[in-house]
């Protein structure tokens, strides 16, 4: 691996508890990811791939090992550091858009740009540029419920760059998708990673969407089983 | 202030649930606030007589049987009487008998002085002009604001239980406290004597100011006692001996508004914490996603309270609008029956009473479940689909 890395996770473990008993789902796993890396996240189902990515992502806390992230060591942070840290470093993407429904395409992407000291004008050019990006500026009037199932996730792709973030976490993007649709969102996240620079980490069990990424990690039972470089 | 979009839009989620809750709410404040001011009006009567030390004089049979005029000069001298004065009530009609307003004839120099509780504000110049001009009279302000009348202005009063119909100059005016109090006009009690002979000598009732209120019982038994051999008897009575009556019934109506409104707030406050809950509950996933965007817990938290208190307040202030509108009802309609109420008005205390319970209302009923809801893990409300 070439290029520093962003992502550093050294003996990671964690396992949930459950009345006491406790579910070890990553048992000391070790991955780097270098700036500008684009990862698909492969694995069967419960093989912890959505956990390792929420603890990347700063939403969970791994049980041991170190996490760093962004130049940043996660351990380290409390709840609200923790939380102003994903504002400005991370940028999500969910199987199933999360967005929010009173809110139209531009306010739904407006809203990380919140949490930031701008000008309402300022977080407007933001937002135009977002969606810009993802090719929906006629469509920022529009609320959720009036759009298409890739129309959303487009939106949601909108917000997750608009405030700029170096990662981009994405879970099963392309799951509740159709082959065409979920072909254009893995165009655009290719484009984000090419053109923008985004580290992405994609979680996905569809093949055709792990052949975007540069390289696919597979997780087995807790740990990392191998690693391929996808050429093309 | 970037976020009242978010919170107007969230409130207005689910519209129909929202709307029922705020008229809910709006209808059970409007119920607390109108208790709430007819308590504190019939108490500002009861709890504060305008004089404590006042004592009507009449005669034992009846308010109709006159007393003899001389009976006053031996009430004056009793140590404990500060003033008395001779009044009659003359009843005259005032061009129509629905223009009702009651008319005194008294005797026009102690009357600033028993009365001082009600004339608060006059001028004296004009005051001396009444005591100067025989056929004068002096009226309450509303009471010569609501005929229009200006001091110079002549008053013809048409009598209905003596033959008389004086033309009276409106010499003054004055104002009181209350309402209530500026509806009376009063004239030379000597017109009247002049006009119907054969009262001359006698009069309804005196009203005898005490120096002390502590004095008032000895100075009742005193007078009837003395009286009481002639062959007018008197009885005397304080100007609140009704309104001690009253205030024993109204220790009761107290009990029970307050108990309506401790029910109707604890109502309310299961209403809209089973509307907030409801709310709250349905955006597990939302509250998660906010967070995960960077958005602290607390962050989260003012915005879900913010929702909770702006919905209960829209329910408050409409509630405060209704019982404004009420109020105004209130005071024409009962008020002209029931004169307790003719000063009926939502007081400051009672409008800030409201305010800050509908304000409290949603901040205790928003707090539990939008403190659960931030406290819950992010990846678990994530995964609550
Ligand atoms: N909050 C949780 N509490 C208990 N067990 C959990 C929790 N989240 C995930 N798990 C368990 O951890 C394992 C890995 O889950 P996950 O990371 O979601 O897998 P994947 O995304 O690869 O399908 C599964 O067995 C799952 O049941
Ligand atoms: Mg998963």
């Amino acid at each position: 691996m070439n290029g520093e890395a962003i992502i550093r996770c050294e003996g990671i473990a964690k396992s949930y508890f459950r009345d006491s008993l406790e579910i070890p789902v990553l048992q000391g796993l070790d991955l780097e990811i270098p700036r500008g890396g684009y990862f698909a996240l492969m694995g069967p189902s419960g093989s912890g791939k959505t956990t390792l990515l929420n603890l990347i992502a700063g939403i969970d806390r791994p049980t041991g090992g170190s996490l760093e992230v962004c130049g940043y060591r996660l351990n380290d942070l409390d709840d609200d550091e923790l939380a102003g840290w994903r504002a400005i470093h991370v940028g999500f993407i969910f199987q199933n858009y999360n967005l929010v429904p009173v809110l139209n395409a531009f306010e739904n992407v407006e809203l990380p740009l919140l949490l930031q000291p701008l000008s309402r004008a300022q977080r407007r050019a933001r937002v135009l540029e977002a969606l810009a990006l993802v090719n929906l500026e006629d469509r920022m009037w529009n609320f959720p419920r009036q759009l298409s199932g890739g129309q959303e996730q487009r939106v949601a792709i909108a917000r997750a760059i608009v405030s700029d973030p170096r990662i981009l976490v994405a879970d099963e993007p392309t799951g509740a998708l159709d082959a065409k649709n979920a072909e254009e969102v893995m165009a655009l996240l290719e484009r984000l990673n090419q053109d923008l620079g985004k580290t992405i980490l994609l979680v996905t069990h569809d093949p055709k969407a792990a052949h975007h990424a540069r390289v696919q990690i597979h997780l087995e039972k807790g740990v990392l089983d191998r690693t391929v470089e996808v050429n093309r | 202030m970037k976020y009242l979009h978010l919170v107007l839009r969230s409130l207005f989620r689910s519209r129909r649930r929202t709307l029922l809750t705020v008229a809910f709410l709006a209808v059970s404040v409007f119920l607390v606030a109108t208790l709430q001011s007819i308590l504190a009006t019939l108490d500002g009567f009861a709890n504060n007589p305008n004089a404590a030390n006042r004592v009507a004089v009449r005669h034992k049979v009846s308010l109709t049987n006159l007393i003899p005029m001389r009976y006053q000069d031996w009430i004056r001298q009793q140590p404990e009487v500060e003033a008395t004065m001779a009044i009659q009530w003359f009843g005259g009609i005032y061009q129509d008998p629905r223009n009702f307003f009651a008319n005194f004839a008294a005797e026009p120099e102690p009357i600033v002085r028993i009365f001082r509780e009600e004339i608060v504000e006059y001028t004296e110049s004009e005051f001396k002009d009444f005591l100067r001009d025989r056929n004068g009279c002096i009226v309450g302000k509303s009471l010569a604001d609501k005929f229009g009348w200006k001091v110079g202005d002549v008053v013809t009063l048409q009598g209905t239980i003596f033959p008389m119909n004086p033309r009276l100059t409106v010499r003054g005016t004055w104002k009181s406290k209350r309402q209530a109090d500026e509806q009376v006009l009063y004239f030379h009690f000597k017109l009247l004597e002049e006009g119907v002979p054969r009262i001359a000598g006698r009069v309804g009732s005196f009203w005898v100011r005490a120096k002390n209120a502590d004095d008032v019982p000895r100075l009742i038994e005193r007078i009837d006692r003395h009286f009481s051999d002639a062959l007018e008897p008197t009885q005397s009575e304080t100007e609140n001996a009704f309104q001690l009556n009253f205030l024993k019934m109204m220790g009761n109506i107290a009990a029970i508004i307050h108990s309506i409104t401790g029910a109707v707030l604890a109502a309310l406050l299961v209403v809209t914490a089973n509307t907030m809950a409801m709310a709250i509950r349905e955006r597990t996933t939302e509250v998660a996603v906010f967070r995960a965007m960077g958005f602290t817990s607390l962050q989260v938290l003012g915005i879900l309270m913010a929702e909770g208190i702006l919905l209960s307040l829209m329910g408050g202030v409409g509630g405060i609008a209704l019982a404004w509108l009420g109020a105004g009802a209130i005071q024409q309609g009962i008020g002209s029956v029931i004169p307790w109420l003719a000063d009926f008005a939502i007081p400051t205390e009672t409008l800030l009473f409201c305010l800050h319970a509908s304000m409290g209302l949603g901040l205790l009923s928003t707090l539990v479940p939008a403190w659960r809801a931030v406290r819950r893990p992010i990846i678990e409300g994530l995964r609550a689909l």
